[in-house]
């Protein structure tokens, strides 16, 4: 009856359900196919890039948002949806209608796609702090840039 | 009671044409014909002026009264839910940034805030691109063909810059015999043989959204370029300067192919491959024949022995003279002939051996040749290769005449008489010493001793 066996029967399923949220996204991206990133988003994109005036500085500034988000893997749609939301949290600009445009398309467009839980939404609720900070941006950008990158090269290699 | 029940059906009849007539619906769908009187199409133009775009929309029937209606888009825009149309005349027209370019959007027809009639549209997928502009067309003569070219503004534009284009054009004379040609650039090429000569053409161009994302219609056409196609009279004429060349050259050609073919085998074949010249027939031709009947050959099997004798001294030269006036000795009979032959035949000859001296033939009967006398005997001609071996030996040694040129039957005939008399007539002695080196006749009586000393003589 208390066989070593009834352990790894009783004691590692359990364990699996625990940590199986933990490792899962809770998010689901469309347009995994890259017509609208290549078509829309990443046009805003590289408008807003160029923007923004480069500083040599910028890249040197580590945020700590970045510090706790990532897109690793299995992770793409969970940093996109929460890098889109801290896009929206930016402060428009009031002499560039084209930025805000652009910034707004960015963030809603890459919302639209993304198909995310309750959970994800409240985890990103809980982070909202307004930024003015426009190397944070640029580095921002970047990085949505590259994780839509190795979303459609895992989409090819698929 | 009839009259009741007739009223009532009336009633009920009016009611339901009337019912019927307002619009009223109870499924929703707004199928009824004054509700279709407000479908709608709408197109989108990206970036027509800088980042701004252009959403136009218009009742599908021009007869529907628009005074109170309105349009409104709701969906797929950015910080805003919806937004309202600008009316002209009868088009319905919305000019924004704020499109998202992603997703559906809705399209209502308002009627004082009611919303009559939606259609769900994705901006996206109702583009019309601007009409092309500045079509020209440049006739390249060197090529032969036109160089179509035009513009559009799609070019310096971030979205929707890929384009299918569809170039028309058409003679002019010809009513709706478009020729139509799909290309992505815009450059065409227009071969000139495709094309009537001295014609004027018509042509125009349009495009349509030709990505994997953007779709829609075709835009409008572009302003007509009208061209003429140059004069040719004569397909393929040349240049007469250029025809008078290529004439002369093939006259010239042709005539050089029949001199060749004439003049081949005399002139041209010797001169390019000379045969090598054969030295016996050369020599042949540079040497006379010295008389009829004479067999001269080179044929190692033709050549004669010379007889060579050996004699003790030489008579007076009298006597030779003697010899020759008289008449020559008529032709030996062949028995007697044969055995001087034979007997002047073999290495082991008698001591006594005749000698043929032309003085000697001349005077005396040939029958003393038997006898193995000095006589003058019918001789052939001795071959010219034992000449230098019949002129040596002295007076001991045996000796020949070799100035014998005596054919076959020539005793008979009378010698020259500045016939060269020089050497008298040999004596045969029977003590000669030495051995006589006399070597057998050729096979034919006939055949003349020639000899190489007298080709010389004789030249």
């Amino acid at each position: 009856m208390f066989h070593v066996s009834f352990r790894y029967i009783f004691g590692i399923p359990p364990l699996i359900l625990v940590l199986l949220p933990v490792a899962s996204s809770d998010c689901d991206i469309g347009g995994k196919d890259g017509r609208v990133y290549q078509n829309v988003l990443m046009i805003s994109i590289d408008d807003l890039d160029s923007m923004i005036d480069f500083d040599s500085n910028c890249l040197n500034n580590e945020s700590n948002f970045f510090k706790k988000h990532s897109c690793g893997d299995n992770k793409e749609a969970s940093f996109l949806y929460r890098a889109a939301r801290k896009l929206k949290q930016f402060p428009k600009m009031n002499n560039s209608e084209d930025f805000n445009f652009h910034l707004s398309r960015v963030s809603q467009g890459t919302l639209q796609l993304l198909n995310c839980s309750s959970k994800e939404e409240n985890k990103s609720v809980k982070e909202q702090k307004k930024l003015n900070d426009l190397c944070f941006l640029k580095i921002l950008l970047q990085k949505i840039k590259t994780c839509w990158n190795k979303i459609l090269r895992g989409a090819k290699e698929h | 009671m009839t009259i009741l029940g007739t009223a009532l059906g009336l009633v009920f009849y009016l009611l339901q044409v009337v019912s019927g007539e307002s619009g009223y619906a109870e499924n929703g769908d707004f199928d009824d014909a004054e509700l279709d009187d407000y479908s709608f199409s709408c197109y989108s133009q990206l970036e027509v002026n800088g980042s701004q775009h252009l959403l136009t929309c218009a009742f599908d029937d021009p007869d529907v009264n628009s005074t109170n209606l309105e349009f409104e888009i709701c969906g797929a825009l950015l910080d805003v839910n919806c937004l309202s149309f600008n009316k002209l005349q009868e088009m319905y027209f919305i000019k924004t940034k704020k499109f998202l370019l992603i997703g559906d959007s809705e399209i209502c027809v308002k009627l004082e805030r009611k919303s009559m009639t939606c259609r769900k549209m994705n901006i996206v997928k109702i583009v019309k691109p601007e009409a092309p502009f500045d079509v020209r067309v440049i006739y390249r003569e060197a090529a032969n063909d036109f160089v179509v070219t035009f513009n559009t503004s799609h070019l310096r534009k971030k979205y929707v810059k890929e384009l299918m284009h569809e170039v028309a054009y058409r003679q002019e004379k010809k009513e709706n015999n478009w020729m139509h040609v799909n290309l992505s650039s815009t450059k065409l090429m227009l071969l000139q043989r495709n094309l009537q000569p001295d014609a004027m053409y018509e042509i125009k161009v349009r495009s349509i959204p030709d990505t994997n994302y953007f779709e829609g219609f075709w835009s409008e056409w572009s302003p007509s370029f009208h061209f003429r196609t140059p004069e040719t009279s004569i397909r393929g004429q040349m240049d007469p300067v250029a025809l008078t060349i290529s004439i002369l050259s093939f006259f010239s050609v042709a005539l050089v192919v029949i001199l060749a073919c004439v003049l081949w085998k005399k002139r041209i074949k010797p001169m390019v491959w000379p045969s090598l010249p054969d030295h016996k027939k050369t020599l042949e031709q540079l040497c006379k024949k010295p008389k009829k009947n004479l067999n001269v050959s080179f044929n190692p099997e033709s050549f004669l022995d010379c007889q060579i004798h050996k004699v003790d001294g030489i008579q007076a030269r009298d006597e030779a003279e003697g010899f020759l006036q008289d008449p020559l000795p008529s032709q030996p009979e062949e028995s007697e002939k044969r055995r001087l032959r034979e007997g002047m035949q073999g290495p082991n000859w008698p001591s006594e051996h005749p000698v043929f001296t032309p003085k000697t033939f001349i005077g005396e009967s040939p029958f003393r040749c038997l006898a193995g006398n000095i006589s003058v005997c019918d001789a052939p001609v001795l071959p010219s290769s034992r000449s230098p071996d019949c002129r040596e030996g002295g007076k001991n040694g045996p000796l020949v005449h070799q100035d014998l040129l005596l054919g076959p039957g020539t005793t008979n005939s009378t010698l020259p008489s500045p016939f060269p008399f020089q050497s008298g007539i040999l004596t045969l002695n029977p003590a000669a010493q030495g051995q006589p080196t006399l070597t057998s006749l050729g096979s034919s009586q006939e055949e003349a001793y020639v000899t190489m000393s007298s080709f010389y003589q004789n030249q």
